[in-house]
């Protein structure tokens, strides 16, 4: 019973590190319908200059703002220089584009950084609580903490807030709210600064627990986009419980050893597996869109 | 959509001009024919893969533009036809070709499973149902490992590789390229057949209207099913070329990633006009090895690459295949008016 | 050794005479100062650089010991023209990137190729071309499986193996978990004989594979903690192994165990990102001899790396290794008529090398003509400690079943120790 107490605990840190990266998806979609690919590689890039600033001695707060910060400006930049380019495509066609901004961004890293092996730590590493014999660390509470938090506060800023509504005004129907005058700029700004801060933020996170490692970090983005799949791209209460789900599953995998090996399938298999429920007895004849 | 829709209607206008397109495609598959006579050894291996890789993205480009869908997991496709081709070929010893058609039906087999989300779902979420099974595909393939001449159901042993015959009429690098070529070749026939009979009719009704279709009597799940099996088969049978290719197959070949790189590469490519699947492996496999080859850093070329690939999604909506045929259509209006 | 001392004397005279500054000149080929003029000789090789991780040390080690030697009388007067090749991690890119060395560059050999992907997909290649790989990062069983592939390195199963043997006799484990990669040819076969060794000694082992995509650490954790194992064998590459380091020391399970690990943590960065918590007490098993070793060819690696290479080449034990390799190959040709270069001379060549010393390796060197190779199957150990690494086992042979076939072959072509 012990060790499915472990795994079970093991699995939420896990799956907190899923959810945070999933909201930040889906708050830009719900915003701009851009599905970005290059969410990993931006949060990547934020991991490694706060690397950077702390490896030249800079403070810990430095670290986390260059972070952030760069994590703002390569999503802004994206979003205002290129993703205008793409406005009219469809949203599968947008998804792909910012997978050349991924690859780019890669390869940028790996240019700067030359490939050997680092590791990030912060003050947070070293607060720890122990709950049934496991420890868990300050990073991950942090994790937790910021995924309940941000939740929680998007989902005020989205019912309670002006810009929230000219958010959900976007998403349901881009053509409607421009008619109505929601000035589709100034919302898309947003969405792409908040969510880029937000992959600086969670790339940080990533760097410090999973490892820092510029490819493992841009190609995350695909797990975590499981859990926004559930969720729909458009519930981001939905894909924080999709993400802590998937971690638990994953991790408990490790408890039945023919599965194992198979067990980083885990945010793929139950992607599916959700979304074929959800869609249980649709039948796409006369649907709209999508 | 409407500007797709347009630019499609004028495709098939001038398209309709078979005959041309059929010249063309004899052309370039001469040339190919002459190049691998005179192609050193690396660029024999470059044309193969471009061969090879044709074909996945015109089974792309087939699901795009025919009906819509949008399959992020044809990488992953290509790798199920890979290994059931390799677990034949190094369990029953069966000729090549049985080998790769088999791995090409696994493949298509394969695709009719995907249509059940295909029937309740379109664009995106489709998309991302493709490229969940895709990632599903590169932790399995990870796990069970490509048959290297091992024994059991998986045929694969931690033990040297055993390496996959060739065709007995393809056993050397030139004529491997020219038997791939040959293949593509088929399977673009293969899909203008599709085309111009009935299904192609079918698809063209549900593209327009799944309604439309209905009412005029077109099995709607018939015809969606049926295009999903077909493109897995194209690109299953592509899996079987490529493994034919190295003789081998390395799990590290099919991560998710690359199937949407492939995609994103087919609408730069461009879907609407049957060249731009020759485009889009041009830009996957010859453009990369070129850069390498002229002593690119990598990771400067992967910069080149992925600004390439946005500076193409947002300037060519209809991809290059398009830009080059709105272009040749300019020459030879304006030809035209000068004789005139 | 005697005929490239006598020509050190040599050189160092003529040197001396000629430029003056002899002090720590590297000492390569012939040594003679004399530019190499002739018709160039091209050898190929084949590195992951651009991917996962870099795996071009060895062939930067390898092209600087070739500059050397072309500055210092090259080959009887052939310069070498070295041409690196990098397969991006890619199965396909390695495929054509050895067909262009092989059949349309023509090279003579491969030397101190580096890669995950090569090995597995161009063996076929090399043996149909009989063109000889000298290679000196290898990580895969399939590099050292194969007729005309040859190491200089170890890959992760003498070092696995070899950690496992000293934690053994020097710690008294009882019972290992290796953590490996869940790559067949890198995870299964390392920590696979691993196992069989313990067992084989009456002991238990057993093995926690990873996907390398893995977000989760924190379960391998737990799995080793649940084994009942003694002994925690990390068996990762560098950065995946600080991963899982990281959150043992974050469960506070230091402690519990005994710790070992093979070649990857033989890093200059590691005991940095580690930190005091492992010093003292995590174990690593070493390929070739230390980096800071104070034998003439440790000595002249560094020198040559220093004069001929540039500051950002990793001195690590892959570069090492690529310098053994280029030696190797250097001393094997210049035994050789120098109008009478062409593949398959070269290739007699390096199936004749026999019984090569060097101070950084355990053992000597051999190629045969045997179906697989291993000639270095010796290591040692280091400790991490605070702010580098400290010897704490000699060199030994490793005893498992899996060199068999190879001990065979030394005993047919005479290998003596």
């Amino acid at each position: 019973m012990l060790a499915y107490g472990l795994f079970l605990l093991s699995g939420l840190a896990l799956g907190a590190l899923y959810s945070l990266g999933g909201i930040g998806l889906v708050l830009l979609n719900r915003a701009t319908g851009v599905l970005n690919f290059a969410y990993g590689a931006i949060g990547a890039v934020g991991a490694m200059i706060a690397w950077q600033v702390l490896n030249w001695g800079g403070p810990e707060p430095l670290a986390w703002a260059a972070s952030i910060g760069a994590g703002l400006l390569l999503s802004l930049a994206f979003g205002r220089l290129l993703a205008p380019g793409l406005a009219h495509r469809e949203p599968v066609v947008k998804a792909v584009a910012t997978l050349g901004f991924a690859i780019a961004l890669l390869g940028l890293m790996n240019l700067i950084w030359s490939i050997t092996p680092r590791s990030l730590s912060l003050t947070v590493d070293k607060q720890s609580v122990a709950v049934l014999g496991v420890r868990i660390t300050g990073t991950r509470l942090l994790a937790i903490g910021a995924g309940i938090a941000i939740t929680a506060l998007t989902g005020v800023l989205l019912a309670r807030t002006r810009m929230g509504l000219m958010m959900r005004a976007l998403a349901d129907n881009r053509e409607v709210a421009s008619v109505l005058g929601v000035p589709i700029r100034k919302v898309e700004t947003t969405a792409w600064s908040v969510s880029g801060a937000l992959a600086g933020f969670t790339g940080l996170l990533f760097g410090d627990l999973v490892r820092l490692d510029p490819t493992v970090l841009t190609f995350l983005v695909i797990p975590i986009i499981a859990t926004t799949v559930i969720g729909r791209l458009t519930s981001i209460p939905v894909t924080f419980a999709a993400g802590i789900a998937i971690g638990i599953i994953e991790s408990m995998l490790a408890l039945y050893s023919p599965l194992t090996p198979f067990r980083v399938a885990a945010p793929f298999v139950v992607a599916i597996a959700a979304l074929m429920w959800m869609q249980r007895g649709r039948y796409l004849t006369f649907a709209g869109e999508d | 959509m409407t500007n797709f829709e347009i630019s499609s209607a004028k495709v098939e206008a001038t398209a309709g001009l078979s005959v041309r397109r059929h010249v063309m495609s004899a052309a370039i598959l001469g040339v190919l024919i002459l190049l691998s006579a005179v192609a050193n050894g690396l660029w024999l291996k470059i044309l193969t893969s471009v061969a090879i890789y044709t074909l996945t993205a015109a089974s792309i480009a087939l699901l795009y533009r025919r009906l819509g869908l949008v399959s992020l997991a044809q990488v992953a496709m290509m790798g199920i036809g890979g290994w059931v081709t390799l677990r034949l070929a190094h369990g029953t010893g069966l000729p090549f070709e049985m080998n790769v058609l088999c791995g090409g039906l696994s493949a298509g087999l394969v695709g009719m499973v995907l249509s059940y989300p295909a029937l309740r779902m379109r664009g995106l979420y489709l998309a991302l149902v493709t490229l969940m099974a895709a990632g599903g595909f590169a932790v399995l393939i990870n796990v069970i490992q490509f048959p290297n001449g091992g024994d059991g159901f998986t045929g694969f042993a931690v033990r040297s590789v055993a390496y996959m015959p060739r065709p007995l009429i393809a056993q050397s690098d030139p004529a491997y390229l020219r038997y791939c070529a040959g293949v593509t070749a088929l399977g673009f026939l293969l899909i203008r057949w599709h085309e111009t009979t009935r299904p192609g009719r079918a698809w063209a009704m549900i593209r327009r209207s799944e309604a439309c279709a209905i009412s005029a009597g077109v099995n709607v799940t018939l015809y969606k099913v049926w295009g999903l099996a077909l493109s897995g088969f194209l690109a299953g049978i592509a899996g079987g070329l490529l493994a034919g290719n190295l003789q081998l197959l390395d799990a590290r070949s099919f991560p998710a990633g690359e199937s949407v790189l492939i995609f994103a590469l087919t609408i730069v490519g461009g879907a609407w006009h049957w060249f731009g699947a020759i485009l889009t492996a041009i830009l996957y496999r010859l453009l990369p090895a070129f850069l390498n080859d002229i002593g690119v850093n990598g990771n400067a070329a992967y910069i080149i690459f992925g600004g390439a690939l946005i500076h193409a999604l947002m300037s060519a909506p209809t991809g290059l295949a398009g830009q080059l045929s709105d272009a040749a259509m300019a020459i030879r209006r304006r030809l035209k008016r000068g004789r005139t | 050794m005697k005929r490239h001392r006598s020509t050190i004397i040599a050189a160092g005279a003529v040197l001396a005479l000629t430029s003056g500054s002899a002090l720590a000149a590297p000492k390569c080929g012939l040594n003679n100062g004399t530019k190499a003029t002739g018709q160039p000789i091209k050898v190929g090789a084949v590195v992951g650089q651009t991917g996962p991780d870099d795996f071009s040390a060895s062939a930067k080690a390898a092209k600087a010991y070739f500059t050397c030697v072309n500055a210092n009388g090259g080959i009887n007067g052939r310069p070498i023209e070295y041409l690196i090749q990098d397969d991006q991690w890619n199965p396909e890119v390695a495929g054509l990137v050895a067909a262009k060395l092989v059949k349309d560059e023509k090279v003579v050999a491969l030397v101190a190729s580096g890669s995950f992907v090569e090995m597995g997909v161009n063996a076929k290649l090399y043996a149909a071309e009989d063109v000889m790989s000298m290679a000196a990062a290898c990580a895969v069983s399939e590099c050292f499986e194969s007729k005309n592939i040859v190491s200089t390195n170890e890959g992760p199963l003498p070092s696995s193996v070899g950690a496992a043997q000293w934690a053994v006799t020097k710690l008294g484990s009882k019972n290992v978990i290796c953590i490996g990669l869940n790559i067949p040819s890198v995870g299964q076969y390392s920590c696979g004989w691993t196992e069989k060794y313990m067992q084989s000694k009456g002991l238990s082992g057993s093995s926690i594979l990873m996907d390398p995509a893995s977000a989760d650490m924190n379960s391998a954790v737990l799995r080793a903690v649940a084994s009942g194992a003694d002994t925690v064998l990390v068996n990762l590459p560098a950065g995946m192994a600080a991963g899982f380091l990281k959150v043992a020391q974050e469960q506070g399970i230091r402690d519990n165990f005994k710790w070992i690990s093979s070649t990857p943590l033989y890093d200059k960065a590691i005991p940095g990102i580690l930190g005091d918590h492992w010093a003292g007490v995590m174990h690593v098993n070493i390929e070739l001899t230390p980096i800071e070793g104070k034998g003439p060819d440790a000595t002249n690696w560094r020198e040559v790396l220093d004069k001929y290479g540039t500051a950002q080449d990793k001195r690590d034990t892959f570069s090492q290794s690529g310098y053994l390799s280029a030696r190797f190959f250097v001393d094997a040709m210049l035994k050789l008529d120098p109008a009478k270069i062409d593949r398959k001379s070269v290739s007699e060549a390096i199936r004749a090398i026999k019984n090569e010393k060097s101070d950084l390796l355990c053992g000597p060197y051999y190629v045969g003509d045997g179906d697989r190779h291993m000639p270095n199957h010796a290591n040692m150990m280091v400790q991490i400690a605070k702010d580098g690494f400290k010897v704490v086992g000699e060199c030994t042979g490793v005893d498992s079943a899996y060199l068999d076939p190879i001990i065979a072959q030394e005993k047919r072509l005479g290998i003596g120790k």
